[in-house]
């Protein structure tokens, strides 16, 4: 390990904790607006962040140790995974970092433990959330895993950092088989990270939570833990998207110059997808429950689709 | 002249638009949508052609894009807007045989197959590596989905959208692969036979659903049928 590496992982860490809680308020911002609204600033999530974890910890005298673990293996599991996702430099792979397997199966664990800790408080509303989390993610994981197979057809490659150097060379803004894979996973970032058409964020109401009901028991800094991790978790997603359909701006070599730039190019990328994401769902309403297979469906096809491309031709 | 690898690389991005345009139009339960996804998939057929034509430089395909434009992208679009408008109908849930998820699925089997049909047919010809083999099979693909969409759905007006875009599927295969004068003239009857359909549908109105429609006929006196002997 040298060092370059470790002050990849110090940089890379560190950016991604600063600017995920900024997309997350800009895709708030963006509905407000088309729905009329002012909306809130777009630093109200650094404010929420900062006073929950002022507030002191409750746990329920019902729940047990996983309560209590959940959110540092949540935060943990998840600020690993956003080490595979190269933000501002791709410097070269040690070890198993940038493994596009072990990358999903980082996730899971996250998504495992939270469905946990849903069902440990024993509310009915952690159930319920847990539950229906559980149904999704068993639907959605198939189509995950081809949509990265496919990723991985394309470029030849299961290392996310070799794909990021693959398209940053080429210098190509987008393939066709790019411009599927990109739909693809914008529907796999919406699933994952629970947003419109399949949860919605915003209410806690009965009928429809499935990320905020498993949540509903954490409160103080865990709860704060728990935001920032889906936080950084729809970041990570965001960026592996964006780098690899508009790489323009990624630095492959460690310069301070080069850094900046890729900073404010990456931020101003990453604005710009969440004011889309924002659009996407203000344009479309809640589906129910077992008309989400039919979203799935779409990105499987393509995704499908463009191995068979690979495959055959 | 633009250099052929750029047109190349048009043409490949245009058939990721056909693809995208043809899935959205098979699993869709959006109405007001469908149309103008119709008509972005025409339009996508015009650029395609126009892009050949800048390959090729024959005339005819600078005619196809005229006719395509002038009648898949604006007249028939606006007929059906129109049409859709008085009906106030918005939403297509009925279907028959297939879900909208698995006639998708079914169309990936179907691509893959035609994929492995073609591609042993052309084996071993210089066609093989070429668009164009890949331009045919998007082209048949894209008139089996349109089928798929003709028979699953049970609003008249998607089945007529499901014919449209099978009829594109037609158009897309004799831009690459047939002779063409040939087909204009196909698409010009197969034109008419919509335009025929779309003013029948018109007098008679289609916010209804086939057998529905039947009924309307014998209100209307449109359909006589031989008396029953009693």
């Amino acid at each position: 390990m040298n060092f370059d590496f470790i002050l990849y992982l110090i940089i890379n860490t560190l950016v991604v904790v600063a600017i995920s809680p900024l997309f997350v308020s800009l895709i708030k911002k963006v509905k407000a607006w088309t729905q009329g609204r002012q909306g809130p600033s777009v630093f109200q999530t650094y404010f929420s962040l900062i006073k929950l974890l002022k507030k002191e910890v409750i746990y329920s005298p019902n729940s047990s140790w996983i309560m209590q673990v959940t959110p540092f293996v949540t935060m943990a599991a998840i600020l690993v995974a956003a080490l595979f996702v190269p933000l501002v430099f791709v410097p070269e792979p040690i070890g198993g970092i940038g493994n596009i397997i072990l990358f999903l199966y980082l996730l899971v664990l996250a998504r495992f433990f939270m469905a946990l800790a849903g069902l440990d408080a024993g509310s009915s509303f952690g159930g319920m959330g847990s539950s229906r989390e559980m149904s999704i993610s068993s639907i959605i994981e198939p189509t995950t895993v081809i949509v990265f197979a496919a990723l991985a057809f394309v470029f030849k490659t299961l290392n996310i950092f070799d794909m990021f150097v693959l398209t940053s060379g080429s210098g190509l803004p987008a393939t066709p088989t790019l411009i599927l894979i990109g739909i693809s996973l914008f529907i796999i970032l919406i699933v994952e990270t629970s947003r419109i058409p399949v949860d919605n964020p915003e209410t806690h109401l009965e009928l429809t939570m499935i990320h905020e009901g498993m949540v509903l028991e954490q409160s103080g800094r865990n709860l704060a833990l728990m935001e920032l991790s889906a936080a950084v978790k729809m970041t990570v997603l965001m960026m592996l998207l964006i780098n690899l359909m508009v790489p323009f701006g990624l630095a492959t070599t460690l310069t301070l110059a080069g850094m900046l730039i890729a900073v404010i190019v990456l931020v101003v990328k990453g604005s710009i997808l969440a004011g889309i994401i924002g659009l996407f769902e203000s344009s479309m309403a809640k589906k129910r429950f077992f008309q989400l297979p039919s979203l799935f469906a779409m990105a499987f096809f393509f995704s499908t689709l463009i191995i068979i491309i690979e495959v055959f031709s | 002249m633009i250099e052929t690898a750029i047109v190349v690389g048009i043409i490949r991005i245009l058939f990721v638009g056909i693809i995208i345009t043809a899935a959205y139009i098979i699993s869709t339960r959006n109405l007001l949508s469908v149309v103008s996804v119709y008509a972005l998939q025409s339009l996508t057929l015009v650029c395609i052609a126009l892009a050949l034509y800048s390959l090729e430089g024959s005339i005819v395909l600078l005619a196809i894009a005229v006719v395509t434009f002038i009648s898949k992208v604006i007249i028939i679009p606006y007929f059906i807007a129109t049409i859709q408008e008085k009906i106030r109908i918005k939403r297509d849930i009925e279907f028959h045989y297939l879900s909208p998820t698995s006639s998708l699925l079914i169309s990936m089997a179907l691509m893959m197959v035609i994929y492995m049909a073609l591609a042993r047919i052309v084996e071993g010809t210089p066609v093989r590596e070429s668009l164009f083999f890949f331009g045919a099979v998007l082209g048949i693909s894209l008139m089996l989905m349109g089928m798929m969409v003709t028979f699953s759905r049970k609003r008249a007006i998607t089945k007529v959208l499901g014919f449209l875009s099978m009829e594109n599927g037609v158009l897309l295969f004799g831009m690459f692969v047939t002779e063409l004068p040939f087909i204009i003239e196909f698409l010009i009857i197969i034109d008419l036979i919509i335009l025929v359909i779309l003013t029948t549908i018109l007098s008679v109105g289609i916010d209804s659903t086939l057998e529905d429609y039947h009924k309307r006929l014998h209100r209307f006196h449109l359909l006589i049928e031989p008396e029953e002997v009693s």
